[in-house]
């Protein structure tokens, strides 16, 4: 017997396409939600080309890559051209029996395909739209466009990161598409709530550059309430909480300690670091214990919060000193044990195939995937022990669910179906079909 | 122009009015807390006496440190009312247990075990409440061979993967460290996935009757959120490498973070810039505008096949005109010529942005106690429907103790003096 899905029964038309849209519509569907993914071949989701997670051995094309195959996972997909009349009418009547349109077009795409919120509420009046513009929909600015990195420039999440007196390190990815992501899900399940109890649907206005300014909440107000310059020695202090030198201010990562750095550790590979914090007079005393004590810990200089802020160049060459001689985990394990904060530093790798508590906690599902084989599935990191999230669908092949979405859903019969086909509605005039697109059509 | 948080537009209530939320949460959960009470959810954030731990992380107003006075605090706790509790007395528990029975989620952050070993678990409280959900945010989850390790922001980071992916290429700083961004982030990327866990609870409470216990784990949001690294691990068996703002990628791709005539930066977001003859004409004219076209108008670019072999020299005579304009007319520039591109603005650039303005995105919220308001940073997204609104700054230490003990749960001013003196408010 299958567990209860929280969002069994909700049916969510996915008009996303790289990243933070099909992110959101990815959870909806891990709740239970029916998600059909529209798309339409000679606008092909650029996740879907993704040259870097083509496995090797598998035939490259628009349903080989294994980043489309985990952003998009638990969705049906159809194939549908909205950009003619009939695919309009076609859409619309999917749209009349579902509960949530969601998108990440540039601002003002779905009203040039005649799909905007006035329409979306006459062909379905309680409709939950949720758009994910990268600037928004409103605002003077809502035709600017975002990728993930410009976003987080933008927000002023970029100039965060980095160390002191060189360019902004910023981040490895694009943050702004996983909290895009994240936040679209969020917004789709609170106005889907708020429907349940009120009737009422809503157009919610997301913007994925401003979500960025929402996290840098103790930055904005010392700005605003302080009126502490951005741009000040020692700062970003690269993983540490204050750079030895500058004048102390908080920098927005906790409170103000030390140590609380990276360091290198025994193997010297590309990845082989950890980092730790001592928040104590007493973790500090911990970690000296469990490095020896090393002679050149022995210095008053050191006792005091103060002194290790002042002398952290000492402190930290010192401690280096010491992780080089272990292994990250082993060090991580060693520290954990005498009660000093640590942990290594995990690449891609490490989490798949040697972290023990992802393992332990079951984070990643395999399921049969057509073209790449048993694949790894990324899990929701929480249980829930009533109506757990649940992987249960690959992705879907480009088109795949056509015939079932328009036939046994919409009604159509399978001559306007094969129509479609010749038309252009269900598939490009021009463009070859694949063996399973002619295959579903037998 | 500016919102005022207190007049919520048209009078319409946030999606959540209605939901009763208890938040016993330090800094890993005080945002998901955030989140509802600016939706509207009535938050009661429960601290121990003399108040939360948070409280005492900076920066302060005007540098003074006070448990009242943490900007953290502020941004973090709006929109909820504050009680003290000390729930390892006994009347403690009881005045919690009371609570619990008209609340629809408990969100807690203590370590795994900490609340059953008071008899305030999950089942010791639904049994009065049974559509009650309680949330547990932690570490790493209730389980598990990491289960009781201590952390930080910087630690999860680490271990989450945020850091193997975040730094320099070797050209802009030679033997970098992975960099962990700032922010406090690891808190925002667990907060925003248990927010999606406590609805998708609240949606099954809602047709079912049923509460149920959600396990959420810090680390495994933070390892789920690297993007690509994960699938190009699973897809090649290769490990990303670090590059200055922008992917990391297993190949040293092209740099996109272009430094400007006044010392900033622009981030050219390589895959919405790519270049066809009319676009490269586009920007040559707006180069050549200042004088700094060199030879992109020539004729020889408007054919494709030249345009695609000439990128590296394209390229540099961008780069020069980056390094001759301001940051500020770069990106804008960019933008109106349907170029995706991003300025690393500071604070002192977002403040006063007209598009912001235009969202109302910057909020003021009144500090009667200080007899001023501030502003803060406002909503990520606008519900039309159902609007987003801080409907109070962060509560001082045990403000709203009287309003609840004493107008909620009926005690009078003397059984809440004793408390008080007997040390459990």
């Amino acid at each position: 017997m299958s567990l209860p899905r929280p969002l069994e029964g909700i049916r969510v038309v996915d008009f996303t396409w790289v990243r933070a849209g099909p992110w959101a519509a990815r959870w909806l569907g891990t709740f239970g939600a029916e998600v059909i993914k529209v798309e339409w071949p000679e606008n092909l989701d650029i996740l879907r080309m993704n040259r870097f997670t083509v496995p090797t051995g598998v035939e490259p094309g628009p349903n080989s890559t294994g980043q489309f195959a985990d952003t998009n996972a638990n969705k049906r997909g159809i194939t549908l051209n909205v950009r003619t009349p009939k695919g309009l009418e076609v859409i619309k009547q999917l749209i009349a029996i579902s509960d949530v349109v969601i998108e990440n077009f540039s601002s003002r795409i779905m009203q040039r395909f005649g799909l905007g919120y006035d329409v979306l509420k006459q062909i379905k009046p309680d409709i939950v739209y949720i758009s994910m513009a990268g600037f928004g929909q409103t605002g003077r600015h809502h035709y600017y466009g975002t990728m993930g990195p410009a976003a987080q420039a933008l927000s002023g999440l970029t100039f965060l990161s980095g160390l002191p007196g060189a360019p902004p390190a910023g981040w490895g990815w694009s943050y702004l598409d996983d909290t895009g992501g994240m936040y679209g899900a969020m917004c789709a399940l609170t106005a889907l709530r708020h429907r349940n109890a009120t009737g009422k649907g809503q157009h919610v206005d997301l913007s994925q550059m401003i979500t960025g300014i929402t996290l840098t909440g103790s930055a904005f107000l010392d700005k605003t309430v302080n009126g502490r310059q951005a741009r000040r020695e020692g700062y970003p202090p690269g993983n540490r909480t204050t750079w030895p030198g500058a004048p102390v201010t908080n920098n927005y990562r906790g409170p103000t300690v030390a140590p609380h750095n990276s360091y290198r550790t025994k193997g010297g590979g590309y990845n082989d670091w950890c980092v730790i914090a001592c928040f104590s007079n007493q973790e500090w005393k911990n970690l000296l214990k469990l490095m020896g004590p090393p002679s050149w810990a022995d210095d008053s200089r050191f006792d005091t919060l103060n002194g290790r802020l002042e002398h952290q160049e000492e402190m930290d060459r010192g401690i280096e000193s010491w992780t080089k001689t272990l292994e990250k985990y082993e060090l991580a394990d060693k520290c954990q044990a005498a009660g000093v904060r640590a942990m290594p530093v995990q690449s891609s790798e490490d989490r798949v195939e040697h972290d023990p508590q992802l393992r332990d906690r079951g984070m990643y599902t395999e399921m049969d995937h057509p073209m790449l084989g048993r694949w790894k599935f990324q899990n929701a990191p929480f249980k829930l022990s009533v109506s757990p999230p649940e992987m249960h669908r690959p992705p879907p092949m480009i088109g795949q669910h056509n015939r079932e979405v328009m036939e046994e859903l919409l009604g159509l019969s399978h001559d306007e179906l094969e129509d479609g086909y010749k038309d252009g509605t269900f598939w490009p005039e021009e463009m070859p079909m694949y063996p399973y697109v002619e295959e579903a059509l037998k | 122009m500016t919102n005022d948080a207190s007049s919520n537009s048209a009078g319409l209530a946030g999606p959540l009015s209605g939901l009763r939320v208890l938040e016993l949460a330090d800094e890993k959960g005080q945002f998901c807390g955030k989140l509802m009470g600016d939706l509207g959810a009535d938050v009661i954030k429960i601290e121990p006496r003399g108040g939360q731990n948070t409280r005492s992380v900076g920066p302060f107003y005007k540098d003074i440190p006070h448990p009242d006075r943490s900007l953290s605090f502020w941004h973090y706790n709006t929109s909820k009312r504050g009680i003290t509790l000390n729930l390892e007395s006994t009347e403690g528990r009881e005045l919690f247990r009371r609570l619990t029975a008209t609340a629809d989620l408990v969100l807690e952050t203590f370590p795994p075990g900490y609340l059953p070993a008071l008899g305030l678990g999950y089942k010791d409280l639904a049994s009065g409440n049974p559509g009650l959900i309680v949330c547990s945010l932690t570490p790493f989850g209730q389980t598990g061979p990491w289960r009781d390790y201590l952390t930080c922001d910087l630690a999860h980071l680490a271990a989450g993967g945020q850091m193997a992916s975040s730094g320099y290429d070797s050209d802009d700083v030679a033997d970098a460290p992975p960099i962990a961004p700032g922010g406090g982030n690891a808190w925002h990327i667990a907060s925003h996935y248990a927010y999606m866990g406590i609805m998708a609870a609240l949606f099954y409470r809602d047709a079912s009757g049923e509460g149920q216990y959600i396990d959420a784990s810090v680390h495994e949001a933070c390892a789920l959120t690297t993007e690509g690294a994960i699938a190009i691990y699973l897809s090649t068996g290769e490990v990303v490498q670090r590059h200055t703002g922008r992917h990391a990628s297993p190949d040293n791709s092209v740099k996109i973070q272009l430094p400007t005539q006044d010392g900033g930066w622009v981030n050219v977001t390589r895959s919405g810039s790519a270049l066809n003859p009319a676009r490269l004409r586009r920007l040559a004219e707006w180069m050549d505008e200042h004088g700094l076209a060199q030879d992109l108008l020539d004729e020889k670019y408007q054919d494709l096949a030249t345009v695609q072999a000439d990128a590296r020299h394209t390229t540099d005579v961008l780069a020069n005109f980056f390094a001759n304009m301001p940051q500020e007319d770069l990106w804008t520039g960019g933008q109106e010529r349907d170029f995706p591109w991003g300025a690393i603005r500071t604070m002192d650039e977002i403040m006063g942005d007209p598009h912001l303005e235009d969202r109302g995105f910057f909020v003021e919220v009144e500090h009667p106690e200080l007899g001023q308001s501030f502003t803060y940073p406002g909503a990520a997204a606008i519900y039309n429907g159902s609007p987003w609104a801080i409907s109070r700054r962060a509560p001082l230490i045990g403000e709203h103790n009287e309003e609840i003990f004493c107008g909620e749960l009926a005690l009078s001013k003397g059984e809440l003096t004793l408390l008080a003196e007997s040390g459990v408010i």
